[in-house]
C-alpha cells in the first residue's frame, strides 16, 4: 500500500531505516534544511486529523483507517472509537504534503479529515 | 438482496495480484439484486453522477472556495478549517481529481446495475476487489448525499428523519457499506494470510 503511515498518537514517528537513507542521500548538502535527530511525533509540524460524522458505520470507518493507514485491528477499532467518542482522532503526523495526501484518500472515502497544524 | 463472499480457502494465493491485493484479478463476492431495487440504485448513482458533474462546472475557488449545496459541501469537505488560504489552494489542487473519482465510483455502480434494472429477475454481480472499493465508496457517497437530503446532524438524529422511502433506502445502503466491508476485509486478511 502507497503511503504507508507509522502508528499515531504517542508512537514515535522514526523510521530509523529510511532516516538513514535519506541521510545517505542527502549527503550533508541540505545543511541547516533537514532535521538531522530522530523526529518524533510531537515534533511534526502537521496532522491529519478525521472527524466524527452521524453517517459512515463504525466498522467502515474502521476498515478506512485499517486499510488505508496499514493499522491492525485493535488500533484501527480504537481510533474509530476516538473519533466517535471524542469526536475527532489524530491519525498520522508528517509533512504537509504527505497529510494533504492522507487527507485527500480520507475524502475519497467520505471521511470528514482536515490538516492541521499538530500542536508543539 | 444478498451479498455473498468468496469462501476464504478460494481467496487462496492463486487470486492474488501482482500488488499483494487479493480479487484484483478474481472475484471476492457478488451481489444479488432484485430488478427494483437495482433501478433505485441507478437512479440514485446517476443523480450522483450529474450533482458531481454540475459540481465539477463550478468554480469554488470563488466565494471564498465555498460549496454551495450543503451535500457537496460534504462530499468535498474543506481541508484546512482555520486557513483559508491553504484551503483554497488545497482545493484548486485535489477537487477536480476527487469529483471526477467519485463520479467514477458512482459510474462502477450504474454500469453493474443497468443490465439488471433493465430485466425483470435477480441479477448477480460478481465484485473484485477494485470494483468492491468503488461500490463501498459510492454507496458511502450516497449516503452522505441522502443523510444531508434528511438533515442528520447529529448520532442518534436519523430517528426524526423525513420521508420514510428516504429512510427505508438510508437503512439499506448502510446494510450494503457494512456488508461490502466485511467482503473486503475477508479479501484483506487472506492476502495478509497468503503474504511471504
Amino acid at each position: 500500500m502507497e503511503g504507508v503511515t507509522p502508528p499515531p498518537a504517542a508512537t514515535p514517528l522514526v523510521d530509523e531505516k529510511r532516516d538513514l537513507q535519506l541521510d545517505a542521500q542527502v549527503g550533508g548538502k541540505l545543511d541547516g534544511k533537514l532535521d538531522e535527530r530522530g523526529v518524533h511525533a510531537a515534533e511534526v509540524p502537521w496532522a491529519i486529523v478525521v472527524w466524527n460524522d452521524p453517517v459512515n458505520l463504525q466498522s467502515y470507518v474502521a476498515w478506512v483507517f485499517r486499510r488505508h493507514f496499514a493499522l491492525d485491528q485493535p488500533t484501527a477499532h480504537q481510533l474509530m472509537m476516538q473519533v466517535h467518542t471524542a469526536g475527532r482522532a489524530t491519525l498520522a503526523h508528517g509533512n504537509r504534503e504527505h497529510m494533504e495526501r492522507h487527507t485527500e484518500a480520507m475524502h475519497e472515502y467520505g471521511l470528514w479529515a482536515t490538516v492541521e497544524k499538530a500542536p508543539r | 438482496m444478498k451479498i455473498v463472499a468468496v469462501p476464504s480457502h478460494a481467496l487462496g494465493p492463486g487470486n492474488v495480484g501482482s500488488d499483494g491485493s487479493i480479487g484484483g484479478i478474481g472475484s471476492i463476492g457478488s451481489i444479488v439484486v432484485e430488478p427494483d431495487e437495482a433501478r433505485v440504485l441507478v437512479s440514485l448513482s446517476q443523480q450522483m453522477q450529474s450533482l458531481l458533474a454540475d459540481a465539477l462546472e463550478t468554480d469554488a475557488d470563488t466565494d471564498a472556495g465555498t460549496e454551495t449545496d450543503t451535500a457537496v459541501q460534504r462530499l468535498l469537505p474543506n481541508a484546512y478549517r482555520d486557513d483559508p488560504e491553504l484551503a483554497d489552494e488545497w482545493r484548486r489542487f485535489s477537487r477536480r481529481g476527487l469529483i471526477e473519482r467519485k463520479i467514477g465510483f458512482a459510474r462502477t455502480l450504474t454500469t453493474a446495475l443497468t443490465p439488471v434494472a433493465a430485466g425483470d429477475a435477480e441479477g448477480t454481480v460478481s465484485l473484485t476487489t477494485d470494483a468492491a472499493l468503488d461500490w463501498v465508496r459510492g454507496i458511502g457517497d450516497l449516503r452522505l448525499v441522502i443523510a444531508d437530503r434528511m438533515g442528520t446532524v447529529v448520532d442518534g438524529d436519523d430517528a426524526r428523519a423525513g420521508e420514510p422511502g428516504l429512510q427505508d433506502l438510508y437503512e439499506l445502503l448502510a446494510w450494503m457499506q457494512d456488508g461490502l466491508v466485511q467482503l473486503l476485509e475477508a479479501a484483506d486478511d487472506a492476502a495478509l494470510e497468503a503474504a511471504p
